[in-house]
């Protein structure tokens, strides 16, 4: 007999996103995937000034600020052929690396590294041998004895008091938790010590975007920080010592605890190596442009199909029509006027709800695909596409993963282990680890171009009468971010964003082609119905970011997320 | 430089109609007041879980934030932080879940809670895609402005009426592109 659950964090006012599983002898049969919440701000759009549109953009979602802003610079910038001087695509790709730092680090400590780290468990640990045992792994000075026995005394109180306050609705004590106590202290010890190095990237992103999370400083053309070493004002050497300064603190962080946790992690939960797969398309994107028309990267995009690393085709510039030409949506299951599947320039957004029905409609998110692919967007599909490059910051990180994790699980493991739920951590952080090497490598390119006496940070845009269509992507934290705009005699005519987690979560196509989070979910195990941990293991390793509009403060808290076995 | 100890954060996002009311009422509290260098006034969009690093070792914190209720739009609910911290959190799915609750939740757990703070609530009217505010709405921001300077008075801080206000109009309430010229090089048409 089969069960079917929905998972449906009921949210105030609208939803965000549903989880449908069929679970037949503990194990997921069919999933469905729902974004519960009609967007459509791209038509807030219409008729504004092209040069604006990134103020608007950046406010499509309040966790993904710049993402947006930058991709809707680069969009204008590609409909026009415009270059920008190096200083500006320095800045800018300085404030996407720390913003990325930021997001990961997060979704980790803050958002996922709780579906495996049992907090109630980390009582019974004893924090010298916590602290013997991350000796044996790590440099990290935050590791010590002291350290540990605080922060178990500080939740040994919270739980005295009868309350968990933050951790209250965990699956502490689930089978499926298997981290012995120490590893869950150190776990936790790391949560509350990430804090601090989401403070740092947030420096980074207010010393260059002028502020955050909202930044002030872009520009069609090129950014606004005007850059004069002798002026307190401007950007100048002891701002940029700051953030260097940032950086290197981030690096530390990133290198001795972020990569330590995520091996050991992967070693003790090696089974969740196997499940998750889900689709084995994948597209990324190329970023960190280092030119100064983004027709030469410091991080590879491409595609592959299948799992197929050696078929690896590149996309190689900002007007790469491998890449425009492919990208399609599909509305066949989701809730707008039609059934089209359409070319971005051509698509429109016409609401059109229909009750909830897995066989018909029952989405509000699209449906992207590449050249009528499904594709698995993300960390894990730009760490494959760069591997499979030979991008050597990504080899050597990915190889010191799979060794370091392979020798705590004392098992040889290959780079098939990444097409799996761990695996999309695991390349969060190698990815992490790589774009911390790409920041400060970039931070030298910028000191050192002003060094030489450029102060250029602008070309002033020239809208032409007529029609222009441009498309400018970026490789965001969830993956591959594109918007698409037409402009007509200087004003916007149509603007489609097509978002990382519109890739991941849509629903089926025309051709029943479920997504990746569809997917992925087949085949996981589930021990307990009526708490589905693992359903939210895989679902998280996504790091869904979707319904990016509506909040409103429930103080008087009825609403809890219902997981609600039917 | 001084580091700010007491900060006034707008929530909300202005593409969705009434949401956008904690951005609209810090705009007008910084149009018509001045505050001294220890505060800091920001309008933080929808953070999520990343307001965790603004609350966290500030001594005070005044949010202004939509809050449901079953009261008529454009009723103000002031709360305190015990308000805040009565119940328990979401179950985490996206980012987005979390929020000034869980963050501090978080905090507080972490030892680095805010000593204060103060919740200065919106009921909202139309959420809905938008970026206007509806006329209730609208109508509350006055009372919500004198709200926060009354909580940041009550926090010992000396806040001064600008002798000339600034305008009142934010950015992404404007229907016409910003007055600045559109360039269109005659030589290219």
């Amino acid at each position: 007999m089969s069960t079917h659950i929905t998972v449906d964090p009921v949210t105030r006012i609208e939803g965000h996103l549903r989880i449908d599983v069929e679970i037949d002898g503990g194990v997921v049969t069919k999933a469905w995937s729902s974004g519960q919440m009609f967007r459509g701000i791209e038509r807030i759009l219409q008729g504004r000034d092209p040069r604006e549109a990134w103020i608007f953009t950046q406010r499509f979602c309040g966790v993904c600020t710049t993402v947006h802003a930058i991709a809707s610079v680069r969009a204008v910038e590609n409909a026009l052929k415009l270059e920008i001087p190096p200083n500006a695509q320095y800045i800018r790709n300085l404030i996407v690396a720390a913003h990325a730092m930021h997001d990961h680090i997060v979704h980790f400590y803050q958002l996922s590294a709780l579906d495996w780290v049992d907090v109630v468990s980390a009582l019974k640990a004893d924090p010298i041998k916590t602290a013997a045992l991350a000796a044996s792994i790590s440099d990290w000075p935050g590791n010590s004895r002291q350290e540990f026995q605080a922060v178990k005394d500080r939740l040994a109180g919270f739980v005295a008091k009868g309350q968990l306050g933050i951790f209250t609705n965990g699956y502490w004590g689930h089978p499926a938790m298997k981290l012995a106590p120490e590893v869950n202290l150190l776990a936790v010890t790391h949560y509350l010590q990430a804090l601090d190095y989401q403070r740092k990237a947030n420096q980074v992103v207010a010393i260059l975007g002028a502020k955050t999370p909202n930044i002030q400083n872009l520009a069609v053309g090129g950014v606004a920080n005007a850059i004069n070493l002798d002026n307190d004002s401007t950007l100048n050497m002891s701002k940029l010592y700051q953030v260097k300064d940032l950086l290197d603190g981030m690096k530390a962080f990133i290198e001795q605890v972020y990569f330590v946790d995520v091996c050991a992690i992967a070693a003790m939960y090696a089974d969740w190596l196997k499940y998750g797969s889900g689709v084995t398309n994948y597209l990324a994107v190329p970023d960190f442009p280092t030119d100064t028309k983004g027709a030469t990267f410091d991080m590879p995009g491409g595609t592959i199909f299948n799992g197929d690393l050696a078929g690896v085709k590149p996309i190689s510039s900002f007007e790469d029509p491998y890449f425009q030409k492919n990208v399609s949506e599909s509305i066949a299951h989701s809730w707008y006027d039609g059934d089209w599947q359409r070319h971005p320039y051509e698509e429109d957004t016409v609401p059109k709800y229909t009750p909830y029905d897995a066989d018909k409609k029952y989405s509000w998110i699209k449906s992207p695909r590449f050249d009528g692919h499904v594709m698995q967007v993300g960390p894990l599909a730009e760490v494959l596409v760069a591997f499979a490059q030979g991008h050597e910051p990504t080899k050597r990180w990915a190889s010191r993963t799979l060794e370091t994790a392979g020798k705590v699980a004392g098992a040889t493991l290959t780079p098939a282990v990444l097409h799996s739920t761990l695996g999309r951590h695991a390349a969060r952080m190698i990815r992490t680890a790589v774009i911390c090497e790409l920041a400060t490598k970039h931070w030298g390119l910028l000191a050192e171009n002003i060094g030489k006496g450029d102060t250029r940070i602008f070309n002033e845009p020239v809208f032409p009468k007529g029609e222009q269509q441009g498309f400018g992507f970026h490789e965001a934290p969830r993956g591959t971010l594109s918007h698409w705009i037409v402009i007509e005699d200087g004003k916007i005519k149509n603007y489609q964003a097509v978002v990382p987690s519109t890739w991941n979560a849509g629903p089926r196509d025309a051709k029943n082609q479920p997504g990746p989070y569809e997917a992925s979910l087949v085949g996981n195990p589930v021990a307990n119905p009526e708490l589905p941990l693992e359903v939210l293991r895989t679902v998280h390793s996504f790091d869904p970011c979707i319904a990016c509009a509506i909040h409103t403060l429930d103080v008087d808290g009825a609403e809890i997320a219902t997981v609600k076995a039917l | 430089m001084t580091t700010p100890t007491i900060y006034v954060l707008g929530l909300g996002n202005v593409l969705m109609g009434d949401d956008g009311v904690g951005p609209a009422v810090v705009r007008a509290f910084e149009a018509e007041y001045i505050v001294p260098p220890d505060v800091e006034v920001v309008d933080l969009g929808t953070p999520g879980l990343d307001l965790s690093p603004w609350l966290a070792d500030a001594k005070r914190v005044i949010i202004v934030d939509t809050v449901k209720s079953d009261l008529p739009p454009g009723t103000l609910r002031l709360f305190k932080k015990a308000d805040l911290l009565q119940h328990a959190p979401q179950a985490r799915v996206s980012p987005h879940d979390p929020g000034l609750k869980e963050s501090l939740l978080t905090l507080e757990f972490a030892g680095r809670a805010p000593l204060d703070v103060a919740l200065v609530g919106i009921v909202p009217g139309p959420t809905e895609m938008g970026i206007e505010l509806s006329e209730r709405v609208r109508a509350a921001i006055p009372a919500a402005v004198q709200a926060v300077v009354a909580a940041l008075e009550r926090f010992g801080v000396d806040v001064k009426g600008r002798p000339n206000p600034l305008g009142q109009q934010a950015w992404w309430m404007s229907k016409e592109a910003s007055s600045r010229a559109l360039i269109i090089d005659k030589s290219r048409i």
